[in-house]
């Protein structure tokens, strides 16, 4: 398996984002893992690292619910960033709404960036599928 | 030839040796004046003395009419003369009667003829003196009452009007053979005055002709146009007009005559309009509809009592004969008349369109309104007929219906919605659950094992409070019979403002509270709390940062609602980009610490609940500002 550089989370539940920070670190082999408590945090940094030629991370989860910059928002600006590099993009959320998955096939055929939309809870499995280079 | 020439001058010698001449000569002066036209005769016929009278009427010249016979001047009477003027030579005059005779200017003259004999002075018949009674005005006159009397059988025939004469001397009552044919008896009925008034169908016709006939008789009152009912001889029953005058002779009344007219037809079919007439009103006017009939000029003709009652009057005639123009506002009245004109054009009838009536006073009414060309024989419309079903109150419960199914849509939207959110948090949670329990088994590490279960604290305690906002949503919506109660609002601002009071101190918040103090809302008064508590926090934590907050709260009434407007001078919200979530529930905007998403969204449900609505404007930097409406007709 390919190593991965770096990995964000976005997601303002800290229970998510310590249970996937462990599940990615016992069973994927990365350099860093970045959390953001919503999505205006997150872009503000990638956008950062873009701008000055940092590495983006190649894998990116997304919860969906957040405060101030929901994972919709993030997704509309995170794309129009002129990122030639294809990312995976994890949504991951315990949405059953109909319509949040119409909103994911919007954004899967708008992008060329790869975006999987996942549902709660996300076990061992799940995370070494869905944490391979896009 | 000559013999017979010979023979009347031989009469004539005769005669004048029989009279002595200078009587005649003596005489004929006398005779000459007379004032009827006189012509005396001999034996044989020969005129030999008339009356210049005569004269004047026949226009002989004298020479001619002396030396004539008789049977020249009249030759057509010749014959029968003769043998009343040989009866009279015998002293036996008989009546010649009357003749027509033309005169010098060709007009029909007409004579009654009378004869004597002539006696001479010793008592001898010689001749025969003819006097003329001119007549002819008697007799044209006698002529003229033929014809009348001819006409008036005629008339009598034609319109069934009969005659009656009754002698009040003699107690005798003419019928004329119609009055008899009405009756039904037989031409040679002798009606009196006791069985005539029996014919009289009892009840009010006969106590009306009994009644008629006294007032004739007592005051010389005439009577006309009794429209009375007979029983016939044959037991049918007629309707007849009765007409009567009392007659006089000298001043003093001697009879009475009258007319008898068969109107049984006339009546029947009068009666049959009358009645049909009457199911046409009394069906047009027990329409539930609105009905009328226009003439050409768009003027109403007929209205029923539906329509009186849409136009607010009692009696028709307050109506009839007036167009739209006086009845409908002018925009109505020229929709209302070009459309009446084309139906009568085109004589395509309108069914059942749905129309708009606006009425003088603004009333507005829906109706179901056709309208249907009247055709005359000829095929051109002479007018129209409309019926209108006020479809009114049917329009007010379709739209009602059309609340309520939008209010039910709404509200299963937001059931759905709720229903989202319940199982995304529920979800959410759960999945921290078996994630962090999956972790707890396969852990080794104690330190680590310690942490997860502080975790799974942390998620049950997230879980509880999850669970008591969902609670408090529930019972908003799920509570239908909370209590509205009217409460003033400025106390209610004054008392949340004392609750707050530490909050606003520490954030050098300054409220200013501009309700007046009779300012009444209804609302329940735990949800005014809660509202209150919420936009005020709201207005003071979301300041803005380089500016001590103000906040001030001001109320109005306006239409249904008694509005209250929270403003403030905060960091403002971006509407554009977070309208639609700015009420959701978890949906926070700000980057704020205790910012929690669930505040807004309970106030909407409590204000949603009680049939109120806020409306929010605000601008990014400047400040924000809150129009809560309180629906008055709770």
């Amino acid at each position: 398996m390919k190593k991965i550089s770096d990995i964000t989370i976005i997601d303002d539940d800290a229970i998510t984002v310590f249970g996937l920070r462990k599940l990615i670190s016992t069973s994927i082999e990365c350099n860093s893992i970045e959390s953001y408590a919503n999505g205006k945090i997150a872009l503000d940094a990638l956008t950062n690292f873009f701008n000055n030629n940092q590495q983006i991370p190649q894998i990116i989860f997304l919860d969906i619910n957040m405060p101030i910059m929901d994972g919709w928002e993030f997704l509309e600006a995170f794309i129009e960033l002129p990122i030639t590099n294809k990312i995976r993009i994890n949504i991951v959320t315990s949405s059953i709404d109909p319509r949040d998955k119409q909103q994911w096939e919007h954004y899967k055929d708008k992008s060329h960036h790869l975006i999987t939309f996942n549902q709660k809870p996300i076990d061992r499995n799940k995370i070494t599928e869905i944490t391979q280079l896009a | 030839m000559y013999q017979n020439k010979a023979t009347p001058t031989t009469f004539v010698r005769n005669f004048i040796g029989m009279i002595k001449v200078p009587l005649i000569s003596n005489t004929s002066f006398i005779i000459r004046q007379l004032p009827t036209p006189t012509a005396f005769v001999d034996t044989n016929y020969n005129i030999v003395q008339t009356s210049d009278k005569w004269t004047s009427i026949f226009n002989e010249n004298e020479e001619s009419n002396k030396s004539n016979s008789l049977f020249a001047v009249f030759p057509n009477l010749s014959h029968k003369w003769k043998m009343v003027l040989e009866n009279c030579f015998k002293g036996n005059p008989q009546p010649m009667g009357i003749h027509k005779t033309i005169d010098t200017k060709g007009q029909d003259i007409w004579f009654e003829w009378t004869n004597a004999p002539w006696y001479d002075a010793n008592e001898n018949i010689v001749g025969a003196i003819i006097q003329l009674n001119n007549i002819t005005d008697a007799v044209n006159n006698e002529l003229e009452l033929n014809k009348k009397e001819l006409l008036l059988q005629q008339q009598t025939e034609i319109t069934k009007i009969g005659r009656w004469e009754f002698n009040m001397e003699d107690n005798q009552l003419f019928w004329c053979t119609t009055t008899k044919s009405i009756h039904e008896v037989s031409p040679d009925f002798k009606p009196n005055i006791e069985t005539a008034l029996f014919y009289y169908k009892e009840g009010h016709s006969r106590n009306t002709i009994s009644m008629a006939l006294f007032e004739a008789q007592d005051k010389g009152k005439p009577w006309s146009n009794l429209k009375l009912q007979i029983i016939t001889a044959t037991g049918k029953e007629k309707w007849v007009m009765a007409g009567g005058k009392p007659i006089y002779n000298k001043g003093k009344m001697v009879g009475l005559i009258g007319t008898f007219q068969d109107i049984h037809e006339q009546v029947e079919a009068d009666i049959k309009i009358i009645n049909n007439e009457k199911l046409l009103r009394t069906l047009i006017d027990n329409l539930p509809v609105n009905v009328y009939i226009k003439d050409t000029e768009s003027r109403k003709v007929l209205i029923n009592k539906a329509e009186c009652e849409y136009l607010g009057v009692n009696d028709p005639k307050e109506i009839l004969g007036k167009n739209d123009f006086e009845l409908y506002p002018s925009e109505s009245a020229e929709k209302s008349r070009a459309e009446d004109l084309r139906v009568m054009k085109t004589l395509k009838p309108v069914i059942a369109k749905e129309t708009v009536n606006t009425r003088l006073d603004g009333k507005q009414t829906s109706f179901l309104s056709s309208k249907i060309p009247l055709l005359n024989g000829k095929g051109i419309a002479y007018g129209l007929v409309g019926i209108s079903l006020d479809i009114s109150k049917l329009k007010e419960k379709e739209k009602e219906l059309r609340n309520i199914i939008n209010i039910a849509s709404v509200q299963n939207k937001k059931l759905l919605n709720f229903a989202h959110i319940v199982s995304h948090n529920l979800r959410s949670h759960s999945a921290n659950f078996s994630m962090l329990l999956n972790f707890l088994e396969s852990e080794k590490d104690e330190d680590e094992k310690k942490s997860i279960v502080a975790m799974l604290t942390k998620a049950s305690n997230n879980l509880l409070e999850t669970l008591d906002n969902l609670n408090e949503v529930v019972s908003i919506n799920t509570n239908t019979n909370i209590e509205i109660k009217e409460i003033s609002l400025n106390e209610k601002v004054e008392d949340a403002c004392q609750n707050l009071s530490p909050f606003i101190l520490d954030n050098k918040a300054t409220l200013e509270n501009k309700i007046p103090e009779n300012f009444i809302v209804k609302s329940v008064p735990a949800y005014l709390d809660s509202i209150l508590t919420n936009f005020i926090t709201n207005a003071v934590k979301y300041k803005h940062p380089n500016r001590d907050s103000y906040v001030s709260l001001s109320a109005e009434k306006k239409g249904n609602y008694a509005i209250l407007t929270i403003k403030d001078n905060g960091l403002g919200i971006d509407l554009d980009k977070y309208g639609e979530k700015l009420f959701g529930m978890y949906k926070t905007f700000h980057d704020h610490t205790d910012a929690r998403g669930i505040g807004l969204y309970l106030t909407k449900n409590q204000i949603d609940a009680m049939n109120g609505k806020v409306e929010v404007t605000s601008k990014v930097g400047k400040g924000t500002e809150f129009k809560i409406f309180f629906n008055e007709k709770n």
